[in-house]
């Protein structure tokens, strides 16, 4: 009882939590109201979709908390896993798992030691490798997209007991990341880096070897949204990841992640996620159209900028 | 209390050229009662200040007494928590320093602030109100040339581009820059830092003029010959707060050092240790190009010895490089007779050397993270299992460290930047800790922006961590500092290295002529 006390006292004192928990105090009541939404159909189909994302979003927080903003390449390299797996199907499925992951990781952690050891922008270097991926997977696959003729994938489409298989792998997701964050030392490198890296560096810390296994983690996560997906569509196709780059970055941020580094979980990021799909799910069952879902998005992020850097000062 | 225009400031003028009195008129700049918090700090308390028409005002205080804050104040750069500033009898508000300027204030800062991209023609006129939307350039370059010839400064091109300048030559084009500037009031943040003894002595004809012009000159400085060279009158701070005003001619030397400190020194400063262990480091004909040339110490256990000299005289460039963060350095290191790898931190690292940044903000804390991630960030390797944090060992050596640099157990979890500068450094000593040997640690400026009480306690850790075995070697431009902790001081003057005192032969008027003026 003592707890809650000093838990409801805690968020009063915070301004920023108290804001968040308003917002979802009103999504919910918005949910409730909202006919039709709490049939099960709906919530499931939400709560599949919305993983996809999530996985990618649980990855771009360690990017975001290792103090590199964001990286404009992960639907990209996304996308790219997509086709690797897809065409690597003919060797098995095991393998071709094991290849998709590492092709990801590679992606991803090849920025990331670019960016942690030359010191580069991280915005910059994501946005040439963003170009970079695309036009190496057109330039292979010929812009189609690769339909395997095995059906070896059925079995990443199977669901937990009740639960949909993305959101279980979802959910996994976030248990692990927010354990390596709060439980391993590479975790807690990761916030030192992410709010000073020159301190971290006198303190014995490489950063840049924390920035570029910051990115191999974010490479594995976004991977496994990556198999998933390829697995529900039947194929690898460089459209599968586009826009995931700007969903998973809006989830972090609304999730409460401090955009300069060093601040945030990935459990913020869950909470961002859900937080980004219901709203959508409710415009849409409320019968608005897409522009009003980019426009609510757009001032979601907006807002929790604003208050980011309101907090700051 | 005003001074019109006219007739009557020529005759002031007159007055002030003839007699060299200054009573005679109004002050041209007057400060009451200002005050200047930055968050917890306090960097001005209750400050007056009254500068009269044709007169050299000379601000001196320690580091950290508010010298700089009060001039970027009077510059438009900052802006007062409370107080009034007057110029020319008109109640003025500097919201900016464009305001400042359009006023009759002109500023050189401490940190130079010149474009290295641009000409040194370019960079005179920078950010003047006096430049017309079409560049009248043949005046303009006359100007600018009249400015850097009254500096003797003629050999430098104006279309040369800043960068390729000297230190030195960048500190005069800032000085002729104010000087193009059509002001009443200039004001020098210590412009001497970086010069030679030639350039300073040109850059004091320069000044002597404005003052025969009836123009006044507010010259921050730590240089206290300075002080009675040039200077008419001399205000003293300390600690954000007013001391006391005097005429240079009715004080002394002595005087001065006495209002700037304020406080005997037994105090402030722990007794010298005088252990006398074995050599832990040892640092041979150590370089870095452009910064320090062939600089050789030695460090024993239980030793504190510092490098004195002024800002920029390649003091933090020798704490850097045993630090690891310096990757052109030439020369050898050896830390218990074994030699260290120059340029990495990791090498530093696993050679038990610890380093406390003078820059908390930039390099010393984790100000979002917790007190205890900041104690222990340096010992996550011992504190975890492949890879896995123990939690438990993690809070013990947490509240172990807390302990014995004294912040409060109960403050573990609150964040770093809650803390007040002494308890932030107090984190940073913290760190330093906990090896199970004890080992070198780097210091630069160790109590910069650190009120006085907290000084007592860092210079009492510094003591301890003698006694435990440690070494410490420690760059401050603090001479008071230097010469109540250190047990050897090594001094240093523009890259080189001066002289070398141990114990008694300790005294501050050696190191304040080592430091400004060597003789060899």
């Amino acid at each position: 009882m003592a707890s809650i006390t000093t838990w409801l006292e805690s968020i009063r004192q915070d301004k920023a939590s108290m804001i968040q928990w308003a917002a979802a105090v009103g999504v919910v009541l918005f949910a409730v109201s909202t006919p039709g939404f709490l049939s099960a159909t709906s919530i499931r189909s939400l709560l599949t979709t919305v993983s996809f994302i999530g996985c990618v979003a649980v990855g771009m927080t360690f990017i975001t908390l290792s103090g590199n903003i964001m990286s404009f390449s992960i639907g990209a390299s996304m996308s790219a896993t997509t086709v690797v797996f897809m065409m690597s199907l003919t060797l098995g499925l095991t393998p071709a798992l094991i290849l998709a992951f590492l092709f990801c990781a590679a992606l991803n952690g090849i920025q990331g030691w670019l960016i942690g050891f030359f010191r580069a922008n991280p915005l910059i270097i994501s946005m040439a490798a963003y170009a970079l991926i695309i036009g190496g997977a057109i330039y292979i696959t010929g812009g189609r997209g690769i339909y395997p003729l095995t059906d070896e994938t059925e079995v990443l489409k199977a669901n937990l007991g009740p639960v949909p298989g993305p959101l279980a792998a979802f959910l996994i997701a976030v248990i692990v990341g927010q354990c390596i964050l709060s439980f391993t030392r590479f975790g807690r490198n990761i916030y030192l880096v992410g709010t000073n890296p020159r301190a971290a560096k006198a303190a014995g810390i490489e950063p840049w070897r924390t920035v570029m296994w910051a990115y191999v983690a974010a490479g594995l996560f976004t991977a496994v949204s990556a198999v998933l997906v390829a697995a529900r569509y039947r194929s690898g196709d460089m459209e599968h990841g586009i826009g995931y780059e700007y969903r998973a970055i809006s989830a972090v941020l609304v999730g409460g992640t401090a955009i300069q580094g060093g601040e945030g979980s990935v459990v913020r990021t869950l909470a961002g996620t859900f937080f980004i799909a219901l709203m959508q799910g409710l415009l849409i069952l409320r019968g608005f159209g897409i522009e009003m879902q980019y426009l609510l998005i757009g001032l979601i992020v907006l807002a929790v900028i604003m208050l980011q850097w309101k907090g700051r000062t | 209390m005003s001074v019109s225009l006219g007739s009557q400031t020529i005759e002031t003028v007159a007055n002030v050229t003839v007699s060299g009195q200054m009573l005679l008129c109004d002050p041209i700049l007057s400060v009451r009662g200002l005050s200047k918090s930055f968050g917890p700090v306090t960097a001005l308390k209750q400050v007056s200040l009254d500068v009269y028409p044709g007169e050299i005002r000379a601000v001196c205080g320690e580091n950290g007494a508010g010298k700089s804050t009060l001039v970027n104040i009077l510059a438009g750069i900052d802006r007062p928590d409370a107080g009034a500033i007057c110029f020319d009898g008109k109640i003025c508000t500097l919201p900016s320093s464009t305001e400042a300027q359009r006023l009759g204030i002109a500023m050189v800062a401490q940190e130079l602030s010149v474009c290295p991209d641009l000409s040194v023609l370019d960079n005179i006129w920078l950010g003047s109100m006096d430049v017309p939307f079409l560049h009248r350039r043949k005046e303009l370059r006359r100007r600018a040339y009249e400015a850097l010839s009254l500096l003797g400064a003629e050999h430098i091109a104006l279309d040369t581009r800043v960068g390729r300048l000297t230190i030195g030559e960048r500190q005069l084009v800032e000085i002729a820059r104010m000087l193009t500037r059509n002001a009443r009031v200039f004001i020098l943040d210590e412009p001497t830092a970086t010069l030679s003894d030639s350039e300073i002595d040109r850059i004091f004809v320069a000044l002597a003029r404005i003052r025969r012009e009836g123009r006044s000159i507010v010259y921050v400085t730590h240089r206290l010959a300075e002080v009675f060279r040039i200077c008419d009158s001399v205000t003293v701070l300390r600690n954000g707060e007013m001391v006391g005003t005097s005429k240079t001619t009715d004080i002394d030397r002595k005087k001065l050092i006495e209002m700037m400190l304020g406080r005997p020194f037994v105090e402030m400063y722990p007794e010298h240790g005088y252990v006398a262990g074995e050599t832990i480091l040892q640092i041979e004909n150590l370089s870095i190009p452009g910064a320090v040339s062939n600089f050789s110490a030695r460090v024993t256990r239980g030793d504190i010895v510092y490098i004195a000299g002024q800002v920029g005289s390649g003091a933090e460039g020798v704490i850097r490089t045993v630090a690891g963060l310096v990757y052109n350095a030439t020369g050898s290191v050896q830390v218990n007779g074994k030699a260290l790898h120059l340029g990495s931190a990791d090498e530093a690292f696993h050679h038990n050397i610890s380093f406390v940044s003078g820059d908390r903000a930039e390099e010393g804390i984790f100000r979002t993270l917790s007190v205890t991630d900041n104690l222990v960030a340096a010992r996550l390797r011992e504190l975890s299992r492949f890879g896995i944090l123990n939690p438990i060992s993690l809070r013990s050596e947490a509240i172990r460290l807390a302990v014995r640099v004294g912040v409060d157990q109960q403050r573990l979890r609150s964040r770093a930047d809650n803390l007040s500068g002494g308890n932030q450094q107090k984190l940073a000593f913290g760190r330093c800790l906990g090896a199970t040997q004890a080992g070198v640690i780097v210091l630069i400026e160790p109590t910069r922006g650190i009120d006085i009480g907290a000084r007592a306690e860092i210079y009492q850790l510094m003591r301890q961590f003698c006694s435990q075995g440690y070494g410490l070697l420690v760059a401050s431009t603090d001479l008071e500092e230097v010469v109540g902790v250190g047990d050897v001081v090594i001094t240093m003057y523009r890259s080189r290295q001066v002289g070398y005192y141990r114990g008694k032969e300790i005294n501050m008027q050696h190191i304040i002529a080592d430091i400004t003026h060597p003789l060899h």
